[in-house]
């Protein structure tokens, strides 16, 4: 009967962690990993899987049993839960999928397969970190929380904004040798073991091993950590993802700056970037900027854009930061084509306006790759003005919907939806670029005709 | 009557006695022999970089003058060869304890002090924050239990114990990426780091035959093996060269 009533509990809570773990069958959690897991993981855990190398950051190598994720004191393996919780929900922003639609049954399977593959689960038994109550966000204090942010050095790695950009977070390695990047805290969607208190709260006392960001379990008391971590829940920016972005229709004169106060009045749409791997197809540099904000207002002649993008650093003397507005030609408009993979050889003119932190200048030309924009037959000047300030730009840029014939450029649909892409370069890292998917702009609801 | 003193000549200059001597007998040196040495680096010596400490102003404020890197390598003018480690590696008996007083690796001016030391198995080791400004200790052991502890506040003091023997315990600070240091971790008294002379002395020996280990972090390691009879003390030459 007790039985009955285990197996009717947990199926209606679902995916809850409150099932009864199953008996330890390694067969079984073989089996799924070579299945399921090997292609990244390698056939043996050491994280030199057939697709390993695509991906930033690596698939782990199980072997080392280092876990990132845990509710456990600095150097000691996870508990089961932990690694439960991890195949649960998989590491969002990462390679490493959920698995979800594994019976719960098999994911348990699954951690004591993984257990299996380390010594360190026999070394040392997991031990939790000591954990306060929630005092709740109404009892939280947040300028405690901000004073602890400082006090403990959060900011040498992760900026005082939370953008990534601390004084220590350029020259940081992880224990695999590999280049890599405190995480941007204003990003709360970016963060992969969990953007809520708890998690991060946990994050910090149990450090991230591997990573460098250490464990702060006795250097902060249980109550403390909460301030801090309800702290860190203001840093993070809400973003509003969408792949229609609606301008936003004027009378008159539209901003030149960053600073205009009508900015605050535009609707934001939150964009993802993805690197676009170099040529070997490995990785060699952490990537640094994840997404972009756009914003944007148009009257009857002209549209303008606010751009705002965090990049830790601002590079403008070599390796410079820029980014590229690009449109389809009308040739082009039908055409499937990634921006994950153009330009290739034969591939389409883009429409394309590029804007450098070096010259400040917006130059716009169809051309059929980023470098001949510079030397196109027939460039037009857009008007821009940019500003960089604690780990974040911020960039205007002004075109007109419907540019002269003599320009060649593309035109801006008022009657329908046109596509824009975006790729941006942090010049600390120029060899790879960031791209984003197309997305619509729709200059219809708010058009105000004069007919 | 064994006499029960040993003295290990720490990196910089710390000097650690033979603690607990009625409690705990078996833990320290049980002999009267001494093995000294004298360790030279032959060929061009490294250049030893100045650090470049601007990532963190409270680093660079407390040093009027740049800072040479160790990690490279520091050589005397005749070639005397500092920061080597050299312990018993076999021969030697296990102690049955290890001693209460602990070793401390203090952090000072963004700098580990001392930069290479030898520990006992289950000695506590002391890890000391000196400096106003966060410190992560992130040590990174094959065999023992690895930790990455943050330190942010000064005066801050951690212990910490390695339960095996491990030759050598890396630690760095990823806030400061050019502090490192080595611990070598034994399960007896008998090591010792060379000093500014390449010079050290490992006492209190047994009579008996050892092999001796040393380990210079750039230069690898190199082993001799001797015999030393109770009260003797014997020279030994070590030469290293770049790899
Ligand atoms: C598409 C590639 C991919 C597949 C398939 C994959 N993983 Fe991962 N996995 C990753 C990546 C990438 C990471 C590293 C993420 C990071 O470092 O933040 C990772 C990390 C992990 C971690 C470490 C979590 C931590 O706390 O550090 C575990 C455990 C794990 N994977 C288990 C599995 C299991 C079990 C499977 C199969 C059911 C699996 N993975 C399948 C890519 C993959
Ligand atoms: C020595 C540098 C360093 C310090 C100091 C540091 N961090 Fe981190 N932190 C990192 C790195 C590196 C990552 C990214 C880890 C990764 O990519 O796997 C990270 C990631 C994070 C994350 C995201 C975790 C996730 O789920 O993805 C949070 C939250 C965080 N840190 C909070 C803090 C707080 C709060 C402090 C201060 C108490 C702090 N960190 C101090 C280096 C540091
Ligand atoms: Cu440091």
């Amino acid at each position: 009967m007790a039985f009955f009533l285990a197996l009717f509990v947990c199926g209606a809570a679902g995916d809850s962690d409150a099932a009864e773990p199953p008996k330890v069958d390694l067969q079984v959690g073989k089996a799924a990993y070579q299945r399921y897991c090997a292609r990244c993981h390698g056939v043996l855990g050491a994280g030199d899987g057939v697709d390993a190398k695509r991906f930033y950051p690596r698939p782990r190598d199980l072997t080392l049993g280092i876990y990132k994720f845990r509710s456990t004191v600095s150097g000691t393996p996870p508990t089961d839960e932990d690694i439960y919780h991890i195949l649960a929900e998989g590491l969002p922003g990462t390679n490493m999928p959920d698995w979800k639609h594994l019976s719960e049954e098999t994911r348990w399977q699954l951690v004591y397969y993984l257990k299996s593959l380390s010594p360190a689960f026999n070394e040392n038994p997991p031990q939790p970190v000591e954990v306060a109550a929630d005092p709740g966000p109404k009892h939280a204090d947040i300028k405690k929380g901000r004073a602890l942010y400082e006090q403990l050095g959060c900011a040498a790695c992760h900026g005082s904004s939370g953008r990534a950009n601390g004084s220590s977070a350029a020259g940081l390695v992880d224990d695999w040798g590999l280049p890599i990047r405190s995480a941007d805290l204003t990003q709360g969607w970016s963060y992969r073991g969990g953007a809520n208190p708890r998690s991060v709260m946990l994050r910090f006392l149990t450090g991230i091993d591997g990573t460098g960001m250490p464990s702060y379990s006795g250097a902060i008391s249980p109550e403390d950590a909460w301030h801090l971590a309800y702290y860190v829940e203001t840093l993070q920016e809400k973003a509003n993802w969408n792949l229609i972005a609606h301008p936003m229709a004027v009378e008159g004169p539209l901003p030149t700056t960053v600073e205009d106060p009508r900015w605050d009045s535009v609707r934001r749409t939150d964009i993802r970037l993805r690197h676009v791997v170099d040529n070997n197809g490995t990785w060699v540099s952490a990537p640094t900027v994840k997404a972009l904000v756009l914003q944007s207002m148009y009257n009857k002649e002209t549209i303008a854009f606010r751009l705002t993008w965090n990049d830790p650093t601002e590079d403008a003397v070599e390796t410079v930061d820029s980014v590229a507005l690009l449109l389809k030609t009308p040739q082009s408009q039908g055409d499937m084509l990634s921006l994950q993979t153009w330009p290739y050889d034969g591939s389409p003119v883009l429409d394309i306006c590029l804007w450098s932190a070096k010259t400040k200048e917006a130059v716009e030309a169809v051309a059929a790759g980023f470098k001949a924009v510079g030397t196109a037959a027939v460039r037009s000047q857009r008007e821009s003005q940019a500003e960089y300030k604690d780990g974040q730009w911020r960039l205007v840029i002004q075109r007109p919907i419907e540019p002269p014939a003599s320009e060649r450029a593309s035109a801006l649909s008022q009657k329908g939806l046109t596509a824009i892409g975006f790729a941006v370069w942090d010049g600390a890292y120029s060899s790879t670029r960031a791209v984003s998917p197309w997305v619509e702009l729709d200059l219809r609801n708010n058009v105000k005709s004069d007919e | 009557m064994k006499r029960l003193q040993f003295a290990a000549l720490i990196g910089m200059g710390l000097i650690l006695v033979g603690a607990g001597i009625a409690r705990q007998p078996e833990a320290q040196a049980e002999g009267s022999a001494t093995i000294k040495g004298s360790i030279h680096f032959s060929g061009t010596a490294p250049t030893r970089e100045p650090v470049k400490m601007n990532a963190d102003p409270v680093c660079q404020q407390q040093h009027s003058s740049p800072v040479l890197s160790e990690e490279a390598a520091v050589v005397g003018p005749e070639g005397e060869l500092k920061n080597v480690f050299v312990h018993v590696k076999s021969g030697a008996s296990p102690a049955a304890s290890a001693p209460t007083q602990p070793v401390t690796l203090d952090q000072n001016g963004c700098w580990y002090t001392p930069h290479v030391f030898g520990i006992q198995a289950n000695q506590p080791l002391e890890i000391v924050n000196s400096d106003a400004t966060l410190h992560n200790v992130n040590a990174k052991p094959t065999t023992n239990q690895p930790f990455n502890i943050a330190q942010p506040v000064k005066g801050m003091k951690t212990t910490k114990k390695f339960t095996k023997p491990e030759i050598m315990v890396k630690f760095k600070c990823n806030v400061h990426p050019w502090m490192s240091a080595y611990a070598g971790v034994v399960n007896h008294p008998y090591f010792a780091v060379s000093d500014e002379q390449g010079a050290f002395s490992i006492t209190g020996l047994p009579a008996g035959t050892y092999e001796l280990e040393a380990w210079h972090e750039k230069f690898g390691t190199q082993t001799q093996t001797l015999t030393v009879a109770e009260g003797e003390t014997k020279q030994t030459e070590w030469s290293f060269r770049a790899q």
